[in-house]
C-alpha cells in the first residue's frame, strides 16, 4: 500500500513538474495582460490552482472583458479555491466585469455581506439559469428580494432556485456534489416558509415546513421553526412536543438555547407556570456551565490567530478531553458547509506549498512559494476568525435567551401574586395529559413517548396537556 | 459735700433694687391660691340625637372610590421573523 502510495506522488510530482518547465519559460518574457492570461492558464492545467489565482486575478484587474476560454478557468478556480477567492477582490474590479457570470456571483455575495440587497439582486441577475453556479445566485437573489420586503418577487426567485437547484442535483456526478445541491433546495423552500411565516401565514409556512424530509441536513435546524410556527397558532402542546426532539441522543452535540426560551413559554401560555420554572432552572444550571467553559477558552485565546483552528484539526478525543462542551461546539461548526468546503480548499493550498517547495529553485517558484505563504496566512486568519466567531456568538446568544427567561420567571410571580389578590387561584388539575387536549391534522402523527426516540418519530410529537389557565376561588378546586 | 451726697445716692440705689427683687418671693408665700384641676370622668354623647341644620351641597354619603390596581404585563420574548436565519444561511453558501 505504501509502495503504490509512493508511485503515485511520484507520477504526480514528477508531471508537475514537467508542467511547471513550461510556465517557468512563460514567465520569463516581459510581464503583460497576455503573459499574466498565459501563466493563469499554464499553472490551472498543472493543478497549481492557488498560483494560478495570482496571475488570473492580475489579468482580471488589466483586462476589457474576459474570453470563454478563461471564464471557464476561473470558474473552476472557483469551484476549487473557493468563492472567498474572488469576493474579496477589490470591488471596482469586479463590478467591471458583471457580464462574467463567475465574477458577478463574487460580487453579489460580497454585496450581501456588506447588506448592499439591491446591488447584489442586480449583480447576480448575471448569472443565467443554465449555469453551474445558478443555484447560488437564485438563492442569494430571493435573500435579497426577502431582505428588501418585495415577497412576490423574492417568491418566484426561491421557486426558481429549488427548480435549478433539483435539476443540477439529479444531474450531479458525485454524491457529496448532490448532497450540497439538495441543502440549496430545501434551504430555498424553508425561505419560502419563512416569508409567510413573517406575514403571519402560520397554515401555509407549516404545509412548507413538512415538505423537509427528516433525513436533511437543514431538519434539526427548521424544528425551532416548526415549534415557533405552531407556538404562533397557539398549539402549545405541538410547539413542546416538536423540542423534545432536541433531548434526543440524536441531537446531543447541537445546542439551541432558544428552544428552552421556547419550551418556558409554552407551558406559560398554558398557565403551567412550576413547568415553566423548572425550564427556566434546568436552562441556567446547562447553560450556565457552557458559557463559562467558552468564556474562558475564549477570553485566553482571544488574541489568537490559530488557536481556534488548530482546535479543529485536532482529533475529537483531544477536543473531548477540553471539555465535551467545546467538542460538541466543534461538531457543529464542523458541519457548517461553508466551513467544511473552506477547510477542504486551506488544505489543498497546504498541499500545493509542499509541491512548490519541492520544486528546483527559480524566480516564478519563489514568487509561487512566497504568494501562497501570503494566501495560507490570510486564510488562517480568516478561518481561525470564523471559529472564534461562532463561539462568542453562542456565549452572547446565552446571555441574551439567559435576560429572556428572567422576564417569563417575572411575569410569572407577578401573576401569581395577582392572584393573591383576587383571592383566587388557578384549577390546577395535574391529571393534565390527555389525547383530547390534541390538535392534529388528517395526516399529522401522535406518537406515545414512552422514554424512547425513534428517528422516524423526531418532530411529530406532540404533548397533550390541559391548558391550567381557568382560574377558582382558593379553596374551590378539585 | 458733693462727694457725700453722691455716696448716699449710691447707697439708696442699691438698697432699692435690693428690696424689688426680693419683693415677688415674700409676695407669694404670702398670698398665691393652688388651683386644682378636675376632669369629669365619664362623658356620654348621644350622636343619635344631635342635629346638623343646613342645606347638603355635596355627595349624600361618605364614599371612598376604588381605584383599578396596576398590572404590569412584561413584553415576552417572541420571533417575528428568521431574517438572522436567512442571512446565516446564505452565508454558508460556498
Amino acid at each position: 500500500m505504501k509502495k503504490i502510495l509512493m508511485i503515485i506522488t511520484f507520477i504526480m510530482s514528477s508531471k508537475a513538474l514537467a508542467d511547471i518547465k513550461s510556465a517557468t519559460e512563460l514567465y520569463k518574457q516581459p510581464q503583460s495582460l497576455k503573459r499574466d492570461r498565459e501563466m493563469a492558464l499554464e499553472l490551472f492545467k498543472s493543478k497549481y490552482f492557488f498560483s494560478s489565482l495570482a496571475f488570473a486575478k492580475n489579468y482580471i484587474a488589466g483586462a476589457k472583458d474576459l474570453d470563454p476560454e478563461f471564464e471557464a478557468v476561473i470558474e473552476k478556480l472557483m469551484v476549487k479555491t473557493g468563492t472567498m477567492s474572488f469576493s474579496y477582490m477589490d470591488r471596482k474590479i469586479l463590478k467591471k466585469h458583471l457580464s462574467s457570470p463567475t465574477l458577478a456571483l463574487a460580487y453579489g455575495i460580497r454585496m450581501s455581506q456588506l447588506k448592499n440587497w439591491e446591488e447584489s439582486n442586480r449583480a447576480l441577475s448575471n448569472v443565467p439559469d443554465n449555469h453551474k453556479f445558478a443555484s447560488e445566485a437564485r438563492m442569494l437573489q430571493g435573500a435579497a428580494l426577502n431582505m428588501l420586503l418585495k415577497d412576490n418577487e423574492a417568491v418566484q426567485m426561491y421557486k426558481r432556485c429549488t427548480k435549478v437547484s433539483q435539476t443540477i442535483e439529479q444531474d450531479a456526478e458525485k454524491e457529496k456534489l448532490g448532497r450540497y445541491y439538495a441543502i440549496i433546495k430545501e434551504s430555498c423552500f424553508i425561505h419560502l416558509a419563512r416569508i409567510e411565516y413573517r406575514n403571519g401565514n402560520y397554515e401555509q409556512a407549516k404545509e412548507l415546513y413538512r415538505a423537509i424530509p427528516k433525513t436533511s441536513y437543514r431538519f434539526p435546524f427548521i424544528l425551532m421553526e416548526k415549534a415557533w410556527n405552531a407556538y404562533q397558532r397557539e398549539d402549545y402542546n405541538r410547539s413542546l412536543g416538536v423540542l423534545v426532539a432536541y433531548k434526543s441522543p440524536l441531537m446531543t452535540s447541537y445546542f439551541f438555547p432558544e428552544a428552552e426560551v421556547l419550551r418556558a413559554l409554552s407551558y406559560f401560555r398554558l398557565c403551567l407556570w412550576e413547568d415553566s420554572m423548572v425550564t427556566i432552572e434546568n436552562y441556567y444550571k446547562r447553560y450556565k456551565a457552557q458559557s463559562d467553559v467558552l468564556r474562558e477558552l475564549l477570553l485566553k485565546h482571544k488574541n489568537s490567530h490559530t488557536y481556534f483552528l488548530k482546535m479543529a484539526f485536532a482529533p475529537i478525543e483531544e477536543t473531548e478531553k477540553m471539555h465535551p462542551y467545546v467538542r460538541n461546539m466543534m461538531t457543529q461548526i464542523r458541519k457548517k458547509i461553508k466551513f467544511s468546503i473552506d477547510l477542504v480548499a486551506y488544505k489543498k493550498a497546504q498541499n500545493e506549498l509542499k509541491f512548490i517547495q519541492n520544486l528546483p529553485t527559480s524566480k516564478l517558484r519563489n514568487l509561487m512559494e512566497g504568494e501562497l505563504k501570503e494566501t495560507l496566512k490570510w486564510r488562517t486568519t480568516h478561518l481561525n476568525h470564523y471559529i472564534k466567531k461562532q463561539m462568542f456568538d453562542f456565549v452572547n446568544e446565552i446571555h441574551k435567551f439567559s435576560y429572556e427567561m428572567f422576564n417569563i420567571k417575572l411575569e410569572i410571580l407577578a401573576r401569581k401574586r395577582d392572584l393573591v389578590w383576587d383571592n383566587k387561584q388557578l384549577i390546577s388539575d395535574r391529571s393534565r395529559g390527555s389525547h383530547e387536549n390534541l390538535k392534529r391534522e388528517s395526516d399529522e402523527h401522535f406518537y406515545d413517548f414512552r422514554g424512547e426516540f425513534w428517528a422516524d418519530e423526531l418532530g411529530d410529537y406532540s404533548f397533550g396537556l390541559k391548558s391550567n389557565c381557568e382560574k377558582v376561588r382558593v379553596g374551590a378546586s378539585k | 459735700m458733693r462727694r457725700t451726697i453722691i455716696a448716699l445716692l449710691f447707697l439708696t440705689m442699691t438698697n432699692a433694687i435690693a428690696q424689688e427683687k426680693s419683693a415677688p418671693k415674700a409676695a407669694g408665700n404670702v398670698s398665691a391660691p393652688k388651683v386644682i384641676y378636675k376632669y369629669r370622668q365619664y362623658e356620654k354623647f348621644d350622636l343619635g340625637s344631635m342635629e346638623i341644620k343646613g342645606s347638603i351641597v355635596a355627595p349624600g354619603d361618605l364614599s371612598v372610590k376604588e381605584r383599578s390596581r396596576r398590572t404590569f404585563s412584561r413584553d415576552l420574548y417572541d420571533r417575528d421573523n428568521f431574517n438572522m436565519e436567512v442571512i446565516e444561511d446564505i452565508r454558508n453558501l460556498r
